[in-house]
């Protein structure tokens, strides 16, 4: 099970992460989001921690390494994949209008 | 039905013969009509899973028949606008739901034992179930259609025009209830396939040894327990608001249409990739024999079917760039969308340089590949442009997107599936080829799909609406069409050969030897035809091609020279591995024929379709029949007493897996709570999704919490928590087991009172969307806390028969699974519920 | 975009011909992994990532000049659907209507804002601009202009039922004086 979770958890985090800062985005274009509240710097802070959080999985994977090297090959290789996507796929908080 | 007599390929004689006798004898089905209602062989069901979903496959053809027919000429008045909606509907849905992920299941059902160098998957009796509701569900939703009671909003069912008020009478309950069974039985087929894959396997196969098909089918047999769920939880939310007036997506009492769309796609772009990806475990495996080398970048295979599995669940929304969704929004699934191409990417390249690194050869299923590569890379491109926003909002809708899904679909995975068919067909029908109509069908079906398929493209360039039932002489697409429907035939006519090409192979040609290709994999050690038991004895592998590192593999495997190769304990024996490195660690005894799995399938799909007939009375009453089922089920498995650790051979003593820890059971558990789990995550997210966006929002006032309540359901949490946890311990020690139960029970009770509360306060669910969510969350809340408190009193009663000693203490351990899943998600389900009214 | 998508479908088929007709090299041994670099590395990795990333930048460049931002002369209708009909309503409280045809000036801006009143249906002017879905409860806005006086066919593009095939209407664009006629006359 352990082994499953190296090789999984890494970009479930990206996806969990996506999600979220796509949720985010929605609630800031919501009726519950406060009206003085500038909503960019807010989806920018949230995307840096999703950058973090992704960050810590990959140096956990890396530095807790699995004693089977396979596992650990294709751990990293998703791990740096996950890194790559969580970047590629928030950019647009960086430049695309919000709530339009 | 799996033959009893020994196969005519020559078997080495002696002790060899001696073993097959007595395996088959333990492992044969019943040998007259009704073994066809008792067997649980894989092979067995996985022929008639296949059978049946390849006539699902003729009767989606037809439809496609039917509207190509319908379009071939303009102002057509073969049918009219009423029939045809059914009919493209029909056609998607059969197409999608009965055709295309049964058939990729009965392949695996067929294949992966043998791959894996395993005698039988996980849960024999649970494929036969899902067998069943398939054929049940899936012929109650082709019946309704030729009564012509079929629905008629399109395969993906967007409510408003799916609600009562504007699809009166069944034909969207049948879709609903019919496809929903049919998601039930595919994820009982995938948790059946994920626990074999990952612990069913020879000796020595570790992750990095298991072949690439394994790896494909648990890859997507994880994404079928993540992505159904949300699907299901909106046929449910849609057929409550159907039969009970809930307001989930009417927009006067706070639902929005919208909500389905998010739940549909949640479900809907994974499911292109579920289908997908079988096809490329097949790929992946045919082309590198084909190529008469290894798969070049094994473990970048691997870590890009992951990869896609999990990116291909943040793509949803690009489904909806036309729902006025925020330009951001779009852009954060434009990106997704895009990077999605790369992990493809890595595959299609890791083919073709398998391709150069061998020696190619151009045998049949070869030339199916190459079919595939022509098309899918073009569906592939398709697919990237309409990911390019501002291109998808103009050809959103069209018949372009009907092209592009062709591609995909028949490209991606209808050719692959005939490539295998072709290339295992040695192995299943233990026959080669003799008539030669296979190159004929091929010639015939590729050139005129693309004819047709391209003629489509540009139709829908040239703005022909898709969905629509005819169109005008003057608006340009007449000769575009006709093309498109005369190549349509000559596919017809090919699919039409390969099916009877495969038949008449299937039967009349010429016995075969083993392994005609050449392949290194161990599915072809076996015995062909496949005997009922699998292999002699399980393998033991030192590598990812175990048969060419061993050219006489078969032989020592026939000999019984591998694990549990003796018949005399006489019964269904299988070896269970460590997960990752493939250490023998269990022997598992598999149930032997029963038509249990029958009768729980009938009465499974009666509680589904009764309700079409207002039979509301007749589906409580299918209800308490499968619970009273499913205990006789699991009541009939175990053991009295304990047997020790058994001789595995190779000097090897395991523990039985009834008297492990982790006994199968447990690990089939954890991955039907995570399906359970991405359900009850589902309606947190469209709880949500109401309260941020819908409109005529907030309802006039929110729930408040009682504080008794909110005491009770923590206590309740807590006694749920330690009542399991204590019977483990009393169960390990000796103790009294009863109070312990009865602890746990009272726990259950409790939580189930506090979900009470929250309904009893709001007596009206058709009021608002909010009420008819509560409504749903402490459903959740009853329905669990219900099955928690028939599981410790079957672990109760089984401790008092003497089915549980300190041994056997893996039946407790999945009660506890339950308890827990059931307090967590009860805990959070009772927040959700109170939080509004705390804050507002 | 055709073009480019033309050119990867040629290479990915000459590179996979090329298996076959390329003179066999009998010596490689199966385990022999060293075409990763150029198979996996370039053109399984590389290769995607940086057309993927031009395509995408381009199409929400494009995507975001498209939005219905603030103008100096804008006009907003509003379009409410319905099956199977269209109403257009126009001027300061909405006073004016039209069924089945959406006037609009030439050569000005126009923000046209969605809804249905029952099922979900689309407004879709090909020559114009994109489709946006009418989803009851939802008001959508798509910014459309129409370069010259004119007639331009229009229909719903999201599939509603029986009548879906002819639930079209049309946009007449006006230039500025009967532009200006349209609202005086239609405020009688
Ligand atoms: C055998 C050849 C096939 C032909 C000639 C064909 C033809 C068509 C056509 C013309 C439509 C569009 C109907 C319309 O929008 O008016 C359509 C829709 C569709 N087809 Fe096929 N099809 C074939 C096979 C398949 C296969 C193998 C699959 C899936 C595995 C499939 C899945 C679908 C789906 C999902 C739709 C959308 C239905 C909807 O709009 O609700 N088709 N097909
Ligand atoms: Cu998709
Ligand atoms: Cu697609």
């Amino acid at each position: 099970m352990i082994e499953i979770l190296r090789l999984s958890l890494p970009i479930t985090v990206w996806l969990t992460g996506f999600s979220a800062v796509y949720a985010l985005q929605g609630l800031s274009c919501s009726r519950h989001w406060p009206a003085d509240l500038e909503a960019r710097p807010v989806l920018l802070a949230a995307w840096a921690v999703a950058f973090v959080l992704q960050l810590i999985a990959l140096i956990a994977v890396l530095y807790a390494p699995s004693p089977v090297r396979f596992v650990q090959t294709t751990a990293t290789a998703l791990a740096a994949t996950a890194l790559v996507a969580a970047v590629w796929t928030m950019m647009p908080v960086l430049a695309a209008s919000a709530c339009l | 039905m799996t033959d009893a007599r020994p196969s005519s390929v020559s078997q080495p004689r002696g002790k060899a013969l001696r073993l097959h006798r007595g395996l088959a004898r333990i492992w044969g089905s019943d040998q007259r009509f009704r073994g066809w209602l008792t067997t649980s062989n894989n092979n067995d069901i996985g022929t008639l899973f296949l059978i049946v979903a390849t006539s699902f496959f003729v009767i989606g053809g037809i439809l496609a028949m039917l509207i190509r027919t319908q379009l071939a000429t303009p102002d057509s008045a073969f049918m009219a606008p009423q029939v045809y909606s059914q009919i493209f509907t029909m056609h998607g849905t059969v197409m999608m739901f009965l055709f295309a992920i049964p058939f990729f299941e009965a392949m695996s059902m067929l294949l992966l034992p043998g791959m894996l160098g395993t005698r039988d998957l996980a849960f024999p009796r649970l494929g036969a179930y899902g067998l069943w509701v398939y054929i049940f569900g899936g012929s109650a939703v082709i019946i309704a259609m030729l009564m012509g009671l079929a629905p008629d909003g399109g395969w993906f069912m967007y409510p408003p025009l799916s609600s009562a008020a504007f699809s009166p009478g069944i034909g969207a309950d049948v879709w609903l209830l019919g496809i929903t069974s049919i998601e039930v039985s595919a994820i009982a087929t995938a948790i059946e396939v994920i626990v074999t894959v990952l612990r069913y396997r020879a000796a020595g196969m570790s992750l990095s040894r298991m072949p690439i098909f394994a790896w494909y089918i648990l890859v997507v047999s994880v994404m079928i327990l993540t992505a159904f769920p949300p699907m299901i939880l909106g046929s449910l939310l849609l057929e409550v608001e159907r039969a009970l007036n809930w307001p989930f997506f009417k927009v006067e009492n706070g639902g929005d249409p919208l909500l389905w769309q998010h739940l549909f796609w949640l479900f809907g772009h994974p499911e292109v990739y579920i289908i997908f990806l079988p096809a490329a475990g097949v790929i992946a495996t045919i082309l590198p024999v084909m190529a008469r080398t290894n798969l070049l970048g094994y473990g970048w295979v691997v870590a890009a079917a992951v990869s896609l599995a999990v990116l291909s669940f943040g793509l949803w929304v690009h489904h909806m760039f036309t729902t006025g969704i925020p330009h951001i929004g779009l852009a954060f699934f434009s990106a997704a969308s895009t990077l999605v191409a790369v992990p493809t990417s890595v595959m299609i390249f890791s083919w073709i340089g398998t391709l150069w690194k061998g020696r190619a050869r151009m045998e049949l299923p070869m030339l199916w590949i190459m079919g595939f590569f022509a098309t899918f890379v073009i569906g592939g491109l398709t697919g990237v442009m309409l990911a390019v926003v501002p291109f998808n909002w103009q050809v959103h809708d069209t018949h372009f997107v009907v092209a592009h899904l062709h591609y995909v679909l028949i490209g991606g995975y209808v050719f692959p599936m005939v490539a295998a068919i072709y290339y295992f067909m040695p192995l299943l029908t233990g026959r080669t080829r003799f008539f030669k109509l296979g190159e004929v069908a091929f010639w015939l079906v590729v050139p005129s799909f693309h004819i047709t398929f391209l003629s489509i493209h540009m139709a829908g360039l040239l703005g022909q609406r898709r969905r629509t039932w005819t169109y005008d002489a003057d608006q340009g697409w007449t000769a575009l069409n006709l093309v498109a429907s005369v190549a349509s035939f000559v596919m017809a006519i090919g699919f039409a050969l390969i099916i009877l090409d495969v038949a008449v192979n299937a039967f009349v040609a010429v016995r075969g030897r083993r392994n005609p290709w050449g392949a290194g994999t161990l599915e072809w050690a076996a015995a062909i035809p496949s005997p009922a038991y699998g292999f002699a004895s399980i393998p033991i592998v030192q590598g990812r091609y175990p048969l060419h590192d061993d050219p006489d593999l078969a032989l020592h495997i026939a000999r019984g020279e591998g694990y549990l190769g003796d018949a005399s304990r006489n019964r269904r024996e299988t070896l269970i591995v460590s997960t990752a490195r493939g250490e023998p660690s269990q022997v598992v005894v598999l149930p032997g024929n029963s038509v249990l799995p029958f009768l729980l399938a009938l009465v499974t799909s009666t509680s589904f379709l009764a309700p079409l007939f207002d039979a509301y009375i007749v589906a409580g009453l299918a209800l308490v029949g499968v619970v009273a089922l499913a205990l006789v089920w699991a009541w009939g498995l175990g053991a009295r007493a304990d047997e020790g650790h058994v001789d595995a051979g190779h000097g090897a003593k395991l523990p039985l897996a009834s008297e492990s820890p982790d006994p199968p059971g447990w690990w089939g558990s954890v991955f039907l709570l995570l399906a359970d789990g991405v359900h009850f995550g589902s309606l947190l997210f469209g709880y949500a999704f109401l309260w941020t966006v819908a409109p005529n929002w907030p309802p006039h006032s929110y729930l408040q919490a009682q504080l008794w309540a909110v005491i009770l359901a923590l206590t309740g949490a807590l006694a749920l928590t330690a009542g399991p946890r204590l019977a483990v311990r009393a169960i390990a020690t000796g103790g009294a087991v009863w109070p312990t139960i009865a602890l746990g029970i009272v726990g259950a009770l409790a939580l189930a009172i506090a979900a009470a509360s929250v309904i009893l306060d709001r007596p009206d669910p058709a009021s608002h969307a909010y009420d008819a969510t509560l409504w749903l969350l402490a459903g959740h809340v009853g329905l669990h806390t219900f099955l928690s408190s028939i599981m410790l009193f079957y672990l109760a009663a089984r401790g008092a028969a003497g089915y549980a000693s300190p041994a056997r203490i893996g039946e407790a351990g999945i009660v506890r699974l339950w308890a827990d899943f059931t307090v967590a998600t009860g805990l959070v389900a009772l927040a959700a519920a109170w939080l509004p009214g705390a804050f507002a | 975009m055709l073009a480019c998508g033309l050119a990867i479908f040629l290479l990915v088929m000459a590179l996979l011909l090329a298996a076959f007709y390329r003179p066999a090299n009998p010596s490689v041994d199966g385990r022999d992994e060293s075409g990763t670099r150029v198979w996996m590395w370039g053109l399984g990795l590389g290769f995607p990532l940086v057309t993927l990333a031009a395509l995408t930048g381009y199409g929400l460049s494009i995507g975001e000049r498209l939005l219905p931002r603030e103008a100096p002369d804008l006009v907003t209708v509003q379009a409410e659907a319905r099956q199977w009909a269209w109403t257009f309503r126009y001027g300061e409280n909405r006073v004016i209507a039209t069924e089945g045809v959406l006037h609009i000036p030439a050569g000005r801006p126009v923000n046209v804002e969605i809804t249905s009143t029952d099922v979900i249906h689309s407004f879709w002017v090909p020559r114009l601009a994109g489709k946006l879905d009418a989803i009851p409860g939802h008001v959508n806005v798509l910014r459309i202009e129409a370069a010259r006086a004119g007639t331009y066919d229009g229909q719903s593009a999201e599939f509603s039922g029986r009548g879906y095939r002819e639930h079209v209407f049309t946009v007449e664009a006006h230039d500025a004086a009967s532009w200006a006629t349209f609202l005086k006359e239609g405020t009688q």
